[in-house]
């Protein structure tokens, strides 16, 4: 079943078009990434989804419904959570009370929000610095946070835009037991990395992108063996 | 800042219940003079502690607040005026403070749309300028007399000299501000405010509605300020632009919030009291003398404690805590 539809979705910033008519389907339960070289508007797609950006052309339908250029709060309480390439706690607050706002103001309100952030808490493996200021947290932690506050607000979708960025191998490791974590919960994962390990590990379908256009769609064996796509990545041979 | 729930201690309620009880008998002890400081303390205490609603929790700063509170006494000392003769003045208050609220709304929600998407330095400057616009309309067109004055009618209850009636007025307004702050803080639009104030991109994206809770925020400050505006207006006897449209109250609404801690209950009160009995007993004899030293001690705050003295008393707390826990 199809969670998220992009149909012909375009962005426009004044004379550089960092999305142009892209057009994918996401299926329930599933984990997909979206991979492609630095500036090819993986950023931008998921501004748009979230709803921080408003397209300048196509649709987005999640779950059958229209929310293309909605509101962030709307986008959040429908059932998209996002976590942050660059990790953007609540500083002065404590990392249970920046997963507890997630619970609190996420798709199912505050119902059963102090059993929901204790769940994210302990998927995301974070109980030991819980009353830690979140300004105090090492990168590590900080992702972790990031993932726990997305599980909190209870989504359907999940989009995790770069977790595993700047980690080291425990780190990446531990990044990547959340996500499966996630997934095996019944949550639809579309993640952004860069680390082509890590999306070969963990995704069931690989959509690359360059340039803002779609290049390759398919499993990852798939994709990262088409010319296209070791092009964009490595430039043509000879150029 | 805590915005989160949690019960308020029982040791807070006894607190309050003591500080309520000597606050009910200060005005049948104190010389008029010390009763005239504790009603500035308990207004602009009280008023600090509505511009906290928004201030305290979002970073949003208005500089201009004293918009609301000229116009609140303006549109209770105008419509006074209008009202039948034959009606008591504490009928005439209380219709005053009904037309102020309305139109305080009327004004927030008409300049909330356009101010409440600046941020930072830029909403600061917006809301001065909306105060002075309006200070502005007052001297400018006749029919607010606001450049010659005018006076209100003087409210007198029987068994209470003016000083200790207006003391009552400016407590019970006092209490309210604190009753709709603490309420705001322990709701989920306080939790969102927090947020806001931390990060507003994030708190969006978290699921708060961002512009609904500002925008509510907003609106309780600038009705707060506006009754304050009434009350003090009633308590002058007499109002211009230049006493009620006032930069130096705007200011210091934000000074004594500094001073006493952001985004606490008591924070702006404790600031109040310090400012208020500094500049007027200590300096009393040395007027030119009060505008320094506000913006000397607004300097030292800024260097030293940010969070103003309930930061460095919740510091100090914390260290002795962790000294009793053997933490370093």
């Amino acid at each position: 079943m199809t969670i998220l539809s992009i149909e012909g979705l375009t962005r426009q910033f004044k004379g550089l078009r960092a999305i142009q008519d892209l057009s994918f389907a996401v299926e329930s339960k599933s984990i997909t990434s979206i991979v492609g070289p630095n500036g090819a508007g993986k950023s931008t797609l998921f501004n748009m989804i979230s709803g921080y950006l408003k397209p300048t052309a196509g649709h987005i339908l999640f779950e059958g419904r229209e929310i293309t250029g909605k509101a962030p709060h709307l986008v959040c309480g429908m059932g998209i959570a996002r976590a942050f390439q660059i990790a953007k706690p609540f500083p002065e607050l404590s990392v249970e009370k920046n997963v507890l706002v997630a619970a609190t103001f996420g798709r199912l309100g505050p119902r059963d929000r102090q059993a929901t952030t204790e769940h994210a808490i302990e998927v995301c493996h974070l109980a030991e610095w819980r009353h830690q200021p979140a300004s105090a947290l090492s990168i590590g932690n900080l992702r972790r946070l990031e993932l726990a506050r997305a599980i909190a607000a209870r989504p359907t979708l999940l989009l995790a835009d770069e977790p595993c960025a700047g980690l080291n191998e425990t780190e990446t490791r531990e990044v990547i037991d959340v996500l499966s974590t996630i997934r095996k919960s019944g949550v639809t994962v579309l993640l952004v990395e860069h680390d082509i390990k890590v999306v070969r590990r963990v995704s069931d379908r690989v959509i690359v992108i360059e340039a803002g256009r779609k290049i390759a769609d398919g499993t990852a064996s798939q994709v990262f063996s088409e010319q296209a796509v070791i092009d964009a990545y490595l430039g043509t041979a000879g150029a | 800042m805590d915005a989160f729930n949690g019960r308020i201690p029982a040791g807070i309620w006894g607190l309050s219940a003591v500080l309520l009880a000597a606050a009910v008998m200060l005005p049948f002890m104190l010389s008029p003079f010390q009763i005239r400081l504790a009603q500035q303390i308990l207004l602009f205490g009280g008023m600090a502690v509505a511009w906290q609603m928004l201030g305290g929790f979002t970073n949003y700063w208005s500089f201009g607040h004293t918009a609301f509170f000229g116009l609140g006494a303006f549109a209770a000392g105008l419509l006074a005026q209008q009202l039948d003769p034959s009606l008591s003045v504490a009928v005439k208050l209380a219709i005053g403070t009904v037309f102020a609220i309305g139109l305080a709304l009327v004004a927030a929600l008409a300049i909330a749309i356009p101010v409440l998407n600046l941020r930072g330095i830029y909403f600061a400057i917006a809301m001065l300028a909306f105060a002075e616009i309006l200070a502005e309309i007052t001297k400018t067109f006749d029919a607010f007399h606001g450049t010659s004055g005018f006076p209100l009618p003087a409210l007198l209850v029987p068994g209470l000299t003016k000083v200790q009636l207006f003391y009552f007025l400016f407590l019970l307004l006092f209490l309210t501000n604190i009753a709709v702050f603490v309420w705001l803080r322990r709701s989920r639009i306080g939790m969102g405010l927090t947020c806001i104030g931390q990060d507003e991109d994030t708190a969006a994206m978290l699921g708060i509605p961002t512009e609904r809770y500002k925008l509510v925020a907003f609106v309780l400050s600038a009705v707060l300020t506006a009754i304050g505006g009434v009350l003090y207006g009633y308590s002058l006897g007499f109002i211009s632009t230049g006493s009620v449209f006032r930069i130096d109250i705007s200011l210091n609404l934000i000074l004594y919030t500094m001073l006493g801690g952001i985004g606490t209950v008591a924070g702006p009160i404790i600031g109040a009291a310090l400012m208020i009995v500094l500049t007027q007993v200590v300096l009393g004899n040395l007027l030119d003398l009060h505008m320094m030293l506000t913006g000397a001690v607004l300097i030292a705050m800024v260097i030293l404690a940010p969070k103003g003295l309930m930061g460095l008393a919740r510091k100090a707390w914390d260290r002795r805590r962790g000294a009793a826990e053997g933490r370093p």
